[in-house]
C-alpha cells in the first residue's frame, strides 16, 4: 500500500487577503515506490494536455571530481541517445508521432526532463521515459559526437558577456564547493569530454537511480491510473547507493573582487554578490532575503527608480536571492551606461544594502512584496506545463509540492525586522564578491 | 450563460471599425492581447525604429496623469505589466491580471494606450534602451545578429528593409514629436484588434470597446507593400567580431504565407527538414547528431525572432512577405566551410528526393498535435486567432488541422520542388577574421572534415561529395562588415 497525501484548496482564492490560503491551489497526490522513486500527480483544470516533468536531483553541484565539470549537463544530452528497445531514431519518431514537446534542462542542483503531450499518450510517455532512465545505451562513438554538440552549446552561449561574468563570479566567490563552476562546465573539461566515456558510465550508474528521481505529472490526469502506470513501468528500477561528498565551502573572511576585459562592444556590467544560506523553509532566512531582493532592487525600489528612471545611469538592475540546496550567492547586477559611473553605482548599491541593515523597511512595502509574489505565481500558472515547471523547482529541493506552500507561509510571516536581520547577517562586507566587466576602451 | 460560449468572435470592421476577439472563460485570470496592425514597414527608412520607440513609450512611459514610476508602483503588487512587441506589420501590447485586480489593472492599461504622457525623460530612457538593445544586445548575440542581417539583406530597399529596432543613427535623430506623430497617424480604430480572454465580468468588453473609440477612426492607411527584389546570384554578408565560432543563417524570399493554399504542405516540408529546436529533423540529425558539428540546425518559413530563447514562435508577427531560412548554429571555425557546404548539400538532397512516405506521415501527425501545444496559453490562443483575422483566413488551429488531414505526400513534394532552391541565396555569417572566411568561401578548395570517433561508411562517402561541393561564390559576392557598423 502506497502512502497517499491529498491536499485541497480553492483555485480562485482572493490572493491579496491578509490570511491567504496555501499558495499552490491544486489538490495533489504523492506516492513513494519501494525503490525510492517518488510520483507527484496534480490533476489541473486545463483540458487534454499533460506535462510530465522528471526531476533528477543531480546538477553541477554533484560534479565533485576535478576535470569532470559539465557532466550533469552532458547527461541532459546523452539521455536522448536511446535504448535497445527505442534507439534514438525510434524514440524521436514516437515522440513526433504523438506531437510531444520534449526537452530537458540542467541547473546547479538538478536535471529535469520534460514532455508535454495529449492525455491519451500518457502510458506511452511513461513507458518510454522509464525505458531510457533504466536502459540508456550509447556507444563510445555516439558519446564522442555528442560531446561536440555540448561544445557547440558552449560556443553559442559564449557570445554573451553575461556567460563570462557568471563563470568568473562563481570561480572568484567559491574556493571548495562545486558551485565554483557553472552548470555548463569549464571549457577545458568540455574540450576533454570526448576522452571521458568510461567516466560517463560511472556518472550514470551513480545518479540515474530512483532515490534521486521524482516524477511530476500535471494536467488532465487522475492520480490512481497514473500511479498504476508508474508502478508498472518504473517499479523494477534498482535503487543505488552512491552519496556524493560535496565539499563544504569555508566561511569567507574577506571581500573579493575580479574584473573581466570583454573583447567586444558592451556596456559595463557590475555584479555584487554575497554568500547566502542554503534554501530553508523551516527558518525565515530564504524568504527574508528574497523579500529583500524585491524591496531593495526590483522595479519599484527606490534604487531602481533613482538609477534607472531618474538619473538614467543604469539600464538594467536586478537582484536574485538563491534557492539552492547548499549556500549560494545573493546577486545584485547592474548594467551601467558609462564606465565612469561604475564606482558611483557600486556606491549607491552598497549604501542601499547598509540602509536595509540599519532600519526596518516600511510594513506596507513588505505587504506589497507579498502580494506581488502571490499574484506572480497565480498569473504564471495558466497552463499545465508551467504549473509543472514551477513545481519542479520546489520538488528539486524537498521532493514535495508542499515545499512551495511552506516557503510562502514563511513569506506571510515575515516582519520588517526579519528582513533587516537577514540583511545584517548575510550582506556583510567580508562576504561580498564584486565582479566588473568592461568592453574595449572601458577600463576603469 | 456567458460561460457556455467557448468562443465569441465579434467582427464589425465596417460599422464600429474596432475588431474584437472576446474569449470568456472561468479562469481567475484575464488576458489582454491588443494588436495594432501597423509597424516598422509603415515608417520611413530614415526614421527606422519609430514604430518601436512609439510602442515602447506606451508600454514603458507614463500617462498624462501618472509618471512611469507611479505606474510601476501601482503594477508591482499585482505582479502585472504591459509588454510591447513591434514587427513589420503589427504592434502588440500584451498583459494579464488576476481577476481581483481587473478594474485597477485595466485602468492603467487603458491610460497607457489611450492617454500617454509623452514625457521627455521617458523618451530619453526608452531611446537609450533602444540604442543599447542594438549596440550591446543584438551585437552580443551572434545568432540573432546573423538572422537580422539576413532579413535586412534580402529585403533591402523595401519597407521591410530595415531592422524593426531601428539603427543607432536613426534612433539618435528621432524626437518625441516624431513618436507622437506616428501614434496619431497609426494608432487608429481601423488598425485595432482587441483580444481578451478569461473571467471578466459581463459588459466588460462593450465598455472596453467604448473606451478605445477614443482613438481616431483612421483612414485605413497602409504602407505600399513591395516584394523583395530578385536575387541574381548567391551572396554572403560576413559580420566580423571577436567571437569563438561561426554562426550561419541562409535564406531566400518565398511567396507562401498563412494565407497561401500551399502553407500546410510547405510547413510539413520545413518541419521534416528541421523543426525548431527539436531533434529528429534532417539537418539536426545529419549535422549535429551524426557529425557533432554544432548545437543544432533548423528550417523556417516564418519570421521567428529570439529563437535561441524560445521554444515556440511568438504570435502576432504576421507578414505579407516571408523567407525560407536555414539556421546553422555556431560551428568551430575550422569546420565552418564544411558545415555550410553540408547544409546546402542536405537541402539539395531534400529537394531532389522529396519527403519519404513515413517521414511525411510522421510530420503531418506531429504538426496536427503540436498545434495544440503552440496555443496552450490564453495569450497564444488569442494571438493565433488575431493573426488569422489579419491574414483573412479561418482560425489557425482548426484550419491547419483540416489542411493537414487532406494533405498528401505528393502535394508536399510538389511544393518542395516549387518553392525551395539551393541557388540565389543570401548567406549571413558572424565570424572572427572575416577576410579569412571570405577567402575560404570564395575558393572551391576542398574542406575535408575530420572526426574524433569512427563514422559509418555512408557518412564518409557523403563527406567526400560535400567537401568538394561548389559554392559558386566570387570575392565580389562576399562582403565583410565589422559588427560595429551593422545597424549603425
Amino acid at each position: 500500500m502506497l502512502p497517499r497525501l491529498l491536499l485541497a484548496c480553492c483555485a480562485v482564492a482572493a490572493l491579496g487577503a491578509q490570511t491567504p490560503r496555501k499558495i499552490f491551489p491544486y489538490p495533489y497526490s504523492q506516492a513513494d515506490l519501494p525503490n525510492g522513486l517518488r510520483l507527484v500527480t496534480v490533476p489541473a483544470d486545463y483540458p487534454n494536455i499533460v506535462a510530465a516533468f522528471i526531476v533528477v536531483s543531480t546538477g553541477s553541484r554533484n560534479e565533485v571530481e576535478s576535470g569532470h565539470t559539465g557532466f550533469a549537463h552532458l547527461f541532459e544530452h546523452l539521455m536522448f541517445k536511446g535504448t535497445e528497445k527505442f534507439p534514438q531514431a525510434k524514440y524521436d519518431e514516437a515522440m513526433k508521432r504523438i506531437g510531444a514537446d520534449s526537452n530537458a534542462f540542467t541547473t546547479r542542483d538538478y536535471t529535469c526532463y520534460h514532455t508535454t503531450f495529449s492525455k491519451e499518450d500518457l502510458a506511452t510517455v511513461l513507458m518510454m521515459e522509464a525505458d531510457r532512465f533504466q536502459n540508456l545505451k550509447y556507444t563510445e562513438s555516439d558519446f564522442k559526437t555528442e560531446t561536440l554538440a555540448v561544445l557547440g552549446e558552449y560556443n553559442k552561449n559564449s557570445s554573451s558577456p553575461f556567460s563570462k561574468l557568471n563563470e568568473v563570479l562563481a570561480d572568484t566567490a567559491f574556493d571548495r564547493h562545486t558551485y565554483k563552476h557553472t552548470t555548463m562546465g569549464l571549457l577545458k573539461d568540455i574540450q576533454d569530454m570526448p576522452n571521458q566515456y568510461d567516466y560517463s558510465l560511472k556518472f550514470f550508474d551513480r545518479y540515474y537511480r530512483p532515490e534521486y528521481t521524482t516524477i511530476l505529472v500535471v494536467g488532465d490526469v487522475k492520480a490512481g491510473p497514473t500511479r498504476d502506470l508508474v508502478e508498472k513501468y518504473w517499479g523494477a528500477w534498482k535503487r543505488g547507493s552512491y552519496q556524493p561528498q560535496i565539499p563544504a565551502e569555508p566561511p569567507q573572511e574577506a571581500p573579493r573582487t575580479a574584473h573581466v576585459d570583454w573583447p567586444s562592444e558592451t556596456l559595463p556590467i557590475l555584479t555584487i554578490a554575497f554568500k547566502a544560506p542554503a534554501y530553508s523553509d523551516d527558518a525565515k532566512d530564504t524568504a527574508a532575503l528574497d523579500a529583500l531582493a524585491f524591496l531593495a532592487f526590483s522595479e519599484n525600489s527606490d534604487l531602481y527608480q533613482k538609477l534607472v528612471l531618474q538619473e538614467q545611469k543604469v539600464d538594467l538592475l536586478d537582484a536574485s536571492s538563491p534557492t539552492n540546496v547548499d549556500p549560494a550567492l545573493f546577486e545584485i547586477t547592474a548594467r551601467v551606461k558609462k564606465a565612469a559611473d561604475i564606482d558611483y553605482v557600486r556606491g549607491r548599491i552598497l549604501e542601499t544594502v547598509k540602509a536595509f541593515q540599519e532600519k526596518p523597511v516600511d510594513a506596507a512595502r513588505l505587504d506589497a512584496v507579498r502580494k506581488h509574489l502571490r499574484y506572480d505565481v497565480a498569473l504564471e500558472m495558466d497552463n499545465s506545463e508551467t504549473i509543472a515547471r514551477i513545481l519542479a523547482e520546489y520538488v528539486a529541493l524537498r521532493r514535495t509540492p508542499e515545499t512551495m506552500n511552506r516557503l510562502y507561509a514563511q513569506y506571510a510571516r515575515l516582519t520588517p525586522e526579519d528582513v533587516q536581520q537577514a540583511a545584517a547577517k548575510y550582506l556583510s562586507e567580508k562576504a561580498w564578491t564584486i565582479v566588473t566587466l568592461t568592453g574595449p576602451g572601458g577600463a576603469q | 450563460m456567458r460561460f457556455l460560449l467557448s468562443l465569441l468572435l465579434l467582427v464589425h470592421p465596417a460599422a464600429a471599425q474596432i475588431r474584437v476577439l472576446a474569449h470568456p472563460g472561468k479562469s481567475p485570470l484575464v488576458t489582454f492581447r491588443i494588436v495594432f496592425t501597423t509597424g516598422s514597414a509603415a515608417e520611413p527608412r530614415a526614421q527606422a525604429g519609430l514604430a518601436y520607440l512609439t510602442a515602447r513609450m506606451l508600454a514603458e512611459g507614463g500617462t498624462r496623469e501618472m509618471t512611469y514610476q507611479q505606474i510601476v508602483d501601482a503594477m508591482f503588487p499585482m505582479a502585472a505589466s504591459v509588454s510591447a512587441q513591434v514587427d513589420k506589420e503589427m504592434c502588440t501590447f500584451a498583459g494579464a491580471t488576476h481577476i481581483d485586480n481587473l478594474p485597477e489593472y485595466y485602468k492603467l492599461l487603458r491610460a497607457m494606450l489611450l492617454d500617454p504622457g509623452w514625457r521627455e525623460d521617458d523618451f530619453q530612457r526608452v531611446r537609450d534602451d533602444a540604442v543599447n538593445a542594438i549596440k550591446v544586445g543584438l551585437r552580443s548575440n551572434d545568432e540573432e545578429l546573423g538572422k537580422e542581417v539576413l532579413y535586412q539583406n534580402i529585403f533591402e530597399a523595401t519597407p521591410y528593409g530595415h531592422y524593426s529596432g531601428g539603427t543607432v543613427s536613426s534612433l539618435e535623430k528621432l524626437t518625441l514629436d516624431d513618436v507622437k506623430q506616428f501614434y496619431r497617424t497609426h494608432y487608429s480604430q481601423s488598425h485595432l484588434i482587441l483580444g481578451i480572454a478569461g473571467g471578466y465580468p459581463d459588459g466588460f468588453v462593450e465598455s472596453m470597446k467604448k473606451d478605445f473609440r477614443k482613438l481616431p477612426p483612421g483612414a485605413g492607411f497602409r504602407p505600399r507593400m513591395a516584394p523583395p527584389p530578385l536575387i541574381d546570384a548567391t551572396r554572403v554578408a560576413i559580420v566580423e567580431k571577436d567571437t569563438r565560432s561561426v554562426a550561419f543563417s541562409i535564406g531566400f524570399p518565398i511567396v507562401v504565407t498563412r494565407a497561401s493554399p500551399d502553407y500546410a504542405a510547405l510547413l510539413v516540408a520545413t518541419s521534416y527538414l528541421g523543426q525548431h529546436r527539436m531533434s529528429g529533423g534532417v539537418l539536426y540529425d545529419r549535422m549535429r547528431e551524426m557529425r557533432g558539428l554544432n548545437y543544432g540546425d533548423y528550417a523556417y518559413i516564418e519570421y521567428f525572432p529570439r529563437g535561441m530563447f524560445l521554444m515556440e514562435p511568438p504570435p502576432n508577427l504576421a507578414r505579407h512577405f516571408q523567407i525560407f531560412q536555414l539556421w546553422i548554429r555556431p560551428v568551430e571555425p575550422p569546420a565552418a566551410k564544411f558545415a555550410l557546404r553540408l547544409a546546402l548539400h542536405e537541402l539539395d538532397q531534400f529537394i531532389q528526393n522529396g519527403i519519404p512516405q513515413d517521414g511525411f506521415e510522421r510530420t503531418r501527425d506531429f504538426l496536427g498535435k503540436y498545434v495544440n501545444v503552440l496555443t496552450r496559453t490564453k495569450g497564444a490562443e488569442l494571438g493565433y486567432i488575431i493573426d488569422s483575422m489579419y491574414y483573412g483566413t479561418a482560425n489557425y488551429v482548426p484550419s491547419l488541422k483540416a489542411a493537414l488531414a487532406r494533405l498528401t505526400r505528393d502535394e508536399v513534394n510538389r511544393v518542395i520542388k516549387r518553392y525551395l532552391r539551393v541557388d540565389r541565396l543570401v548567406i549571413a555569417a558572424v565570424s572572427k577574421d572575416g577576410e579569412e572566411l571570405k577567402r575560404q568561401l570564395a575558393s572551391d578548395d576542398p574542406s575535408p572534415m575530420t572526426y574524433n570517433s569512427p563514422k559509418a561508411a555512408e557518412i564518409l562517402e557523403e563527406d567526400k561529395i560535400v567537401e568538394k561541393r561548389p559554392l559558386h561564390l566570387r570575392p565580389e559576392d562576399i562582403k565583410v562588415v565589422p559588427a560595429e557598423q551593422v545597424f549603425q
